[in-house]
């Protein structure tokens, strides 16, 4: 048949404004009917040059920026960050600073994988009812992190050696009444779209990830995951108490873009099974401690990383003993996981592309930072 | 429990046993490997069975006004370890680095990104252009002598009291 019907390669621009590319994201694929023979991705649209401005901040003013690199996961990421700079000076976070933690660093999790589920179905063309369903419980978590810091999105809760507020009065009761809530979204969810024809034909085979191009290209969380290496940071490297936990990780064994949606699934169910583990036995006690606003760490340098919704989140501070940080670096999930997109793409189709890159759940606010 | 960091001293032993002359210094937070031998050393520790790095964490560059360090934390999944390797770069002027992505696929763009970012040309890589920033943007932004601030301003806290003392930074301008 191609031999008969000789079609010209044509350049197409996918983005930057397009709802399918999750922000400011452009790709510029080459087709040759409708096979992708190549495929550039161009960002840097978002790009806010945190890492320069973060040297010219004290270590605390710096915390606000961090919900603004991955702004579905301003919790994790500032979590990451304050662990690096506790790591740096040598600091030690109370138990209940830890526990506090561990619950929001999940409760966002779990909001982060609704948004990133919902608009994966979005993406496979479930349009826009899933992301109802997803977005109407995510929509409760924000209501929880508006009540304990005062934000939605961008929560600035943690601060170094803690966290910035004690708990509201019926912080507990909320989040017992919505972990009920949220398991029956996960099951409509797997129900609905997980073992659904059309979602599964339009999902299965589609971005295959083998696991040794997933290890070799760095990619980390449900990528690294989905492709069947069993690897979380929180099991392997457990930070901020992770280890009193009982959770699993789950894998997938494809690495296709419907293992990587499983796993996101799975992740969600075992997220609420630390969040119940850690309001069960929520120490008492004080919940940060003291340090100094313009905290001075000794020279040196520190490299701490958490696994975040999308990854291995890592933030390397070199400091000169100054109230700034000398160099500060974040290491993007999202971005790293963007390495395999060409190999993901190149051979299917547009729609396929669309896919694939729904299923890396990207931030371009994290990619460009 | 938890991830095994390597001291510098053993990432040095190890480098020296697979690629020998490769490590000019060991600190206390690193060892220093020779740029000539980047790739050999990286490729051994990678495939060497008692070393297994096989995944690159992360990759990124430093400006220490008189040098720049390029870091790499790479680590064991199946051993669970990890490890800090570093290269220095005195010339200013050109920086040039041998690029490990014939080692890991995963160095390709975050090389992409320290070019773009302090301007430093990585030998072999494949497709090294800027990718925050656009071609032909005036200067390298992150490095320490780039005006950040209108007014010849330098970066730093320079008004906070008892702040680090820093070299006298070369002045530049930008066109």
């Amino acid at each position: 048949m191609s031999e008969v019907i000789k079609t010209e390669p044509f350049v197409m621009n996918i983005g930057p404004q397009h709802p399918s590319t999750h922000g400011v994201f452009r790709v510029k694929v080459t087709v040759d009917g409708e096979k992708i023979t190549d495929a550039e991705m161009i960002i840097g649209y978002l790009h806010r040059s945190m890492e320069k401005l973060a040297e010219e901040r004290t270590y605390t003013q710096n915390i606000p920026f961090t919900d603004r690199t991955d702004y579905l996961s301003s919790m994790s990421n500032n979590l990451g960050y304050c662990l690096a700079v506790e790591k740096l000076g040598n600091l030690s976070v109370p138990p209940r600073g830890q526990a506090i933690r561990v619950i929001m660093a999940e409760l966002q999790r779990l909001a982060s994988h609704c948004m990133g589920a919902g608009a994966f179905a979005n993406d496979t063309g479930a349009w826009q009812t899933p992301v109802m369903w997803f977005n109407r419980e995510r929509e409760r978590i924000l209501d929880i992190f508006e009540m304990t810091s005062g934000a939605r999105l961008t929560c600035n809760y943690m601060r170094i050696g803690g966290v910035a507020f004690e708990l509201r009065t019926g912080f507990e009761d909320a989040v017992r009444q919505l972990l009920p809530r949220l398991r029956q979204t996960i099951a409509d969810g797997q129900e609905l779209l997980a073992e659904n024809e059309i979602f599964i034909v339009r999902a299965r085979d589609v971005a295959v990830v083998s696991p040794e191009m997933a290890i070799g290209a760095s990619l980390t969380g449900p990528m690294l995951r989905g492709s069947g290496v069993a690897w979380d940071i929180r099991k392997a490297d457990p930070y901020s108490g992770y280890e009193k936990y009982d959770f699993q990780i789950p894998i997938g064994y494809k690495g296709d873009a419907y293992d990587r949606f499983t796993v996101r699934l799975e992740e969600m169910r075992q997220s609420i099974k630390i969040v119940e583990q850690a309001l069960d036995d929520l120490p008492g006690g004080p919940h940060s401690t003291e340090v100094p606003l313009a905290f001075r760490p000794p020279s040196g340098e520190a490299y701490a990383r958490i696994e975040s919704p999308r990854g291995e989140l890592g933030y390397y501070l070199v400091s000169d003993g100054g109230p700034s940080p000398f160099r500060f670096h974040i290491r993007p999930p999202s971005l790293i996981n963007l390495s395999v997109f060409k190999e993901m793409t190149v051979g299917g189709s547009i729609a396929d592309a669309i896919v694939a890159l729904g299923s890396v759940d990207i931030v371009v606010g994290e990619i460009d930072r | 429990m938890g991830t095994r960091w390597w001291t510098a001293t053993e990432v040095a032993e190890s480098a020296m046993k697979l690629v020998p002359d490769s490590v000019s210094r060991v600190e206390e937070s690193a060892c220093y490997v020779v740029p000539d031998k980047l790739v050999e050393v990286m490729s051994s520790l990678r495939d060497d069975a008692s070393t297994n790095f096989v995944h690159l964490s992360n990759l990124c560059a430093a400006d220490y006004w008189n040098r720049f360090e390029v870091v790499y934390h790479v680590q064991s999944l199946e051993k669970n370890c990890i490890a800090t390797v570093k290269v220095e770069i005195v010339d200013r002027e050109s920086p040039v680095l041998p690029s490990v992505t014939s080692v890991w696929h995963g160095a390709w763009l975050q090389e992409c990104e320290a070019y773009d970012l302090y301007g430093i040309r990585f030998e072999g890589h494949p497709n090294l252009s800027r990718i925050l920033l656009w071609e032909g943007y005036p200067g390298w932004p992150l490095r320490k002598d780039f005006l950040a601030m209108p007014g010849g301003l330098q970066p730093g806290l320079n008004e906070f009291a008892g702040t680090a003392p820093k070299p006298e930074p070369p002045v530049h301008t930008v066109e």
